[in-house]
C-alpha cells in the first residue's frame, strides 16, 4: 500500500481518536464509543490484511502473561458494553505463553466485539493449555454464527451473523496461521454451543 | 493533541496519580526530566518539533536521562511503528494504540505499575551498572517461575554478558531457545558467541534471525558491526541498507550507514541520507555535531567544497562545546585544504590544536584532528595524536579500528598502520608494567611519579589509573599517611569509580585502604 493510503488511514484514526475523546466525556455514549472503536479496528485490520497478502505481515513472538493479556482485552469491552457480564477464566492457562501480543489482541478484539453485539447477557473469555496448543476461547449466549460463517471458518471473508464484512474473522485466521513453531501453525475454530464460540489455537 | 493531553490528565488523576506534569514541547519535557524523577512518562509518537517519540525515547535512554524503572508508554496511531520497534533494542515499556478507552488505559497502567514494583531492585542495580547485583536479584525472583520468568531471563542474559560471564550467558540463551526460539534469545547467543570467538556461528545465527524475523532491527546492527570489524565494510553497509528498507531507522543507525558509505567511497549515499535526516530533524535535539561533519565530508569528497564549508559553518553556530568545536574545526580545515585554500586550512587547524589537554577529549575528536594534520602534511603531529588516542583507550578495539582507518586514508598501508597501533599499545603496556615492577621492588615514590604522570596524560586508560591509585594506597600503608596524600589517592580512586564503577582493581585498592589506621 503506498504511503498516501497509509497516511490517510492514520489521519482517519486520529480523527476517530479525537471523536472517542469527546464521547468519553459523556457518560451515556458507550454505544457510540463502541462504533468508533469498531471503525478504528476495521482500519487496522484492513492494513494488516493487505500486509498479509503482500507477505509483509511478520509475527513478533515473545512471552506474554495470558492472565494480564485477557484482563487488558476485556477492560475495554466491559466499559463499552456495561449491560453484559464478561467473565475471564485463566486457571488452566500457563503463567507465560508465547505469541504476538499486538496481533492476537487485534484478532481477539474483533471476536469479542462480535460476541458483545450478539450476546444476550453474558460472555466467557478464557485461556487454557490444550496439549501443545494455547487456546483462547470467547463464548457468548446469543443466537450463534450463521451457517455461512460456520461453513467458511474465517477462510474467506464472510459476513458474520449476517452483518459486517467478515474481515475480522478472516484476519484472525491469517494471524493464527502466521504463528508457527516447527511444523505446527495456529488456527481458529468457530462453532455454536449453542451461542457463538470462537476459539484460537496457537502453537 | 490538546484533547488527548487533557483526557490523559483526567484518567491519571482518577487513578490516584497526585503529581502530574503535562508539557507540549520536547524542550520542556527535557527540562522537567532533568529536574524530577518520574514514575511514568506518556509520550505521543508524533511529537512535532521534527522529532518522533521513538527518537525522544532513544535520546533519553542512551544518555541515561531516565531511570530504568521509569515506565515509558508510547501513544500512537501507527501500527506499523509498533510492528518494527517491538523488536528493537530501545523499545518503550508499552504501546497504546489510538483510539483507546479510559478503562483499557487504566488496566494497562495498573499492570505496568505492578511490573515496575516487581522489578524495582533489578532496575536499581541496572541504573548503577552493577551487573553482578542484577544477576543476584534476577536469581532471587527466577525460582518462582511466575509470569515474568522469561523477562527475567532476558535481563539476566544481558547482565551476564556485561559482567563478562559469557559462557554462562550462552548456556542461559540456549535454555531459552530450547523453550522457544525467540529472536532476542538467538541474538543474545550470537553476541555471546562473538565474545567466545565463534564468529562464524554468530554470523550464521544473525542471518537466521533476519530470515525468520526481518523486522528485528537489532540483528541488522549486530551483523553489520561484525562485518565491519572483520574488515568487510561493503558487506556491513549492505546489511544496514537492507535494514533501512524495513524501517527508516534510528539516528545511530543512520550515522553508521553514512560513515560506512564514506569509508567505502560511496559519498553520494552518505550525502543523500544525512542531508535528508538533518532536514527532517531540524530544530531537534537528536542531531549532533558529528552528523554535520559526516555530511560535510561526503560533500567534500565529491568536490562540492563550498557546500561542505557551508554545512560546517552552519553547525558551528549551534554546537559550541569543546568536543564539537574540535570536530567541526578539524573538518573545516580538511574542507579548506580540499578546496586548495591552504592558508585557511592551517588557520582552522591551528585554532583546533590550541585545545590544550588531549586526555579529556573523546577519541573521535582526537582522530579528526589527526586526519586534518595528515591533510596538511603535519605527519608528526598526526602520529602523536593517534598514538595518544590508542594509548588512552588501549583496550578498546573499536577505537583502534578507527585509528587504523585514519592511517589508511592518509596513505599508509595496512601493515604499517597495524604496526603503529601495536607499537603504541605495547608502549603503554610496558609503561604500566614498569610502574608495577617499581612498586613491587619497593620503589614506591618512583612508581607513583611514573604512573601518576602517565595517568594525567592518559586519563581514560583505566589500567594506569587503577594502578596509580593502588600504589598510592600502598604508600599510605607502608610509609604513613598525611591528609594530602590520602586525598590524592582517594581522588584517583573516585575517578576510577566514575569511569568504571565495577573495575576489579577497586577491590584491591579498597582492600589496602581498609588496613589504614584511622
Amino acid at each position: 500500500m503506498n504511503d498516501l493510503y497509509t497516511a490517510v488511514v492514520h489521519d482517519v484514526k486520529n480523527q476517530l481518536a479525537e471523536l472517542a475523546l469527546r464521547l468519553g466525556k459523556r457518560k451515556d455514549a458507550q454505544h457510540e464509543m463502541a462504533m468508533v472503536m469498531g471503525a478504528a479496528r476495521r482500519l487496522s485490520e484492513m492494513l494488516l490484511v493487505y500486509q498479509d497478502a503482500e507477505n509483509l505481515l511478520q509475527v513478533n513472538t515473545d512471552s506474554v502473561s495470558p492472565e494480564d493479556f485477557l484482563a487488558i482485552l476485556t477492560a475495554e469491552y466491559r466499559e463499552l458494553f456495561p449491560a453484559l457480564t464478561i467473565t475471564v477464566v485463566t486457571d488452566r492457562a500457563p503463567a507465560c505463553a508465547f505469541f504476538d501480543d499486538a496481533l492476537v489482541r487485534l484478532a481477539l478484539s474483533n471476536a469479542l466485539h462480535n460476541a458483545c453485539r450478539h450476546a444476550r447477557t453474558a460472555i466467557c473469555v478464557s485461556a487454557y493449555q490444550d496439549e501443545e496448543m494455547l487456546v483462547f476461547s470467547i463464548v457468548d449466549d446469543g443466537e450463534g454464527f450463521s451457517e455461512d460463517v460456520l461453513a467458511s471458518q474465517g477462510r474467506t471473508p464472510t459476513a458474520s451473523r449476517g452483518t459486517g464484512t467478515g474481515l475480522g474473522l478472516y484476519l484472525a485466521h491469517k494471524i493464527a496461521l502466521r504463528h508457527r513453531l516447527q511444523a505446527c501453525h495456529g488456527t481458529i475454530r468457530l462453532s455454536n454451543e449453542p451461542g457463538g464460540c470462537f476459539r484460537m489455537f496457537l502453537p | 493533541m490538546e484533547g488527548m493531553r487533557s483526557q490523559l490528565r483526567m484518567s491519571l488523576s482518577s487513578s490516584g496519580f497526585a503529581k502530574l506534569h503535562v508539557v507540549s514541547t520536547i524542550k520542556e519535557a527535557l527540562e522537567r526530566i532533568s529536574q524530577h524523577h518520574y514514575d511514568v512518562i506518556l509520550c505521543d509518537y508524533m511529537l512535532g518539533d521534527s522529532t518522533d517519540g521513538q527518537q525522544f525515547l532513544e535520546y533519553l535512554r542512551t544518555r541515561d536521562l531516565i531511570h530504568r524503572n521509569t515506565i515509558f508508554v508510547m501513544i500512537t496511531a501507527e501500527q506499523s511503528y509498533e510492528r518494527v520497534v517491538t523488536a528493537s533494542e530501545c523499545a518503550p515499556d508499552d504501546y497504546l494504540l489510538k483510539p483507546f478507552t479510559a478503562g483499557q488505559f487504566n488496566t494497562r497502567l495498573e499492570k505496568l505499575l505492578d511490573r515496575q514494583d516487581y522489578f524495582t531492585a533489578i532496575d536499581r542495580a541496572s541504573d548503577k551498572k552493577n551487573w553482578a547485583q542484577v544477576i543476584v536479584e534476577c536469581d532471587k525472583l527466577l525460582v518462582a517461575k511466575d509470569k515474568y520468568f522469561v523477562d527475567l531471563c532476558k535481563i539476566k542474559g544481558a547482565a551476564l554478558i556485561r559482567d563478562k560471564r559469557v559462557a554462562q550467558a550462552a548456556t542461559l540463551y540456549r535454555e531459552i531457545i530450547a523453550l522457544r526460539p525467540l529472536a532476542w534469545a538467538k541474538l543474545g547467543l550470537a553476541r555471546a558467541l562473538v565474545l567466545l570467538n565463534e564468529k562464524e556461528e554468530a554470523v550464521r545465527l544473525a542471518r537466521e534471525i533476519l530470515d525468520e524475523t526481518p523486522q528485528f532491527m537489532a540483528a541488522y546492527d549486530f551483523l553489520s558491526k561484525l562485518m565491519a570489524e572483520s574488515g568487510d565494510k561493503k558487506a556491513a553497509l549492505e546489511v544496514l541498507q537492507s535494514a533501512g528498507r524495513v524501517s527508516p531507522g534510528t539516528m545511530s543507525r543512520i550515522r553508521e550507514v553514512s560513515t560506512l558509505a564514506i569509508s567505502t567511497g560511496q559519498h553520494e549515499i552518505a550525502e543523500k541520507l544525512m542531508r535528508a535526516t538533518l532536514q527532517k530533524h531540524k530544530h531537534s535535539p537528536v542531531r549532533q555535531a558529528d552528523d554535520f561533519t559526516v555530511l560535510s565530508r561526503a560533500l567534500m569528497h565529491q568536490g562540492k567544497t563550498d557546500e561542505a564549508l557551508a554545512v560546517v559553518k552552519d553547525a558551528q553556530k549551534t554546537f559550541t562545546d569543546p568536543h564539537s568545536s574540535v570536530l567541526l574545526g578539524a573538518t573545516e580545515s580538511r574542507v579548506h585544504r580540499s578546496a586548495g585554500n591552504e592558508m585557511l586550512a592551517l588557520a582552522a587547524l591551528d585554532k583546533v590544536m590550541q585545545v590544550g589537554e588531549l586526555g579529556h577529549l573523546p577519541a573521535d575528536a582526537v582522530m579528526a584532528m589527526a586526519d586534518a594534520c595528515f591533510a596538511l602534511n603535519r605527519e608528526e603531529d598526526a602520529i602523536r595524536l593517534l598514538r595518544h588516542a590508542v594509548q588512552n583507550h588501549h583496550e578498546d578495539a573499536a577505537i583502534k579500528g578507527k585509528v587504523h582507518d585514519v592511517l589508511v586514508a592518509a596513505g599508509k598501508d595496512t601493515a604499517e598502520a597495524s604496526a603503529m597501533i601495536a607499537n603504541s599499545t605495547s608502549e603503554v603496556v610496558l609503561l604500566n608494567n614498569d610502574g608495577v615492577k617499581k612498586a613491587q621492588a619497593g620503589q614506591l615514590n618512583e612508581a607513583i611519579q611514573l604512573l601518576c604522570e602517565a595517568s594525567d596524560s592518559l586519563p581514560n586508560n583505566l589500567q594506569i589509573l587503577g594502578n596509580a591509585a593502588l600504589v598510592m594506597a600502598l604508600d599510605l600503608l607502608r610509609n604513613g599517611q598525611t591528609p594530602e596524600k590520602l586525598a590524592m589517592c582517594l581522588a584517583r580512586r573516585e575517578s576510577l569509580v566514575i569511569k568504571s564503577p565495577h573495575n576489579p582493581k577497586l577491590e584491591q585498592i579498597d582492600g589496602v585502604l581498609k588496613q589504614l589506621k584511622p
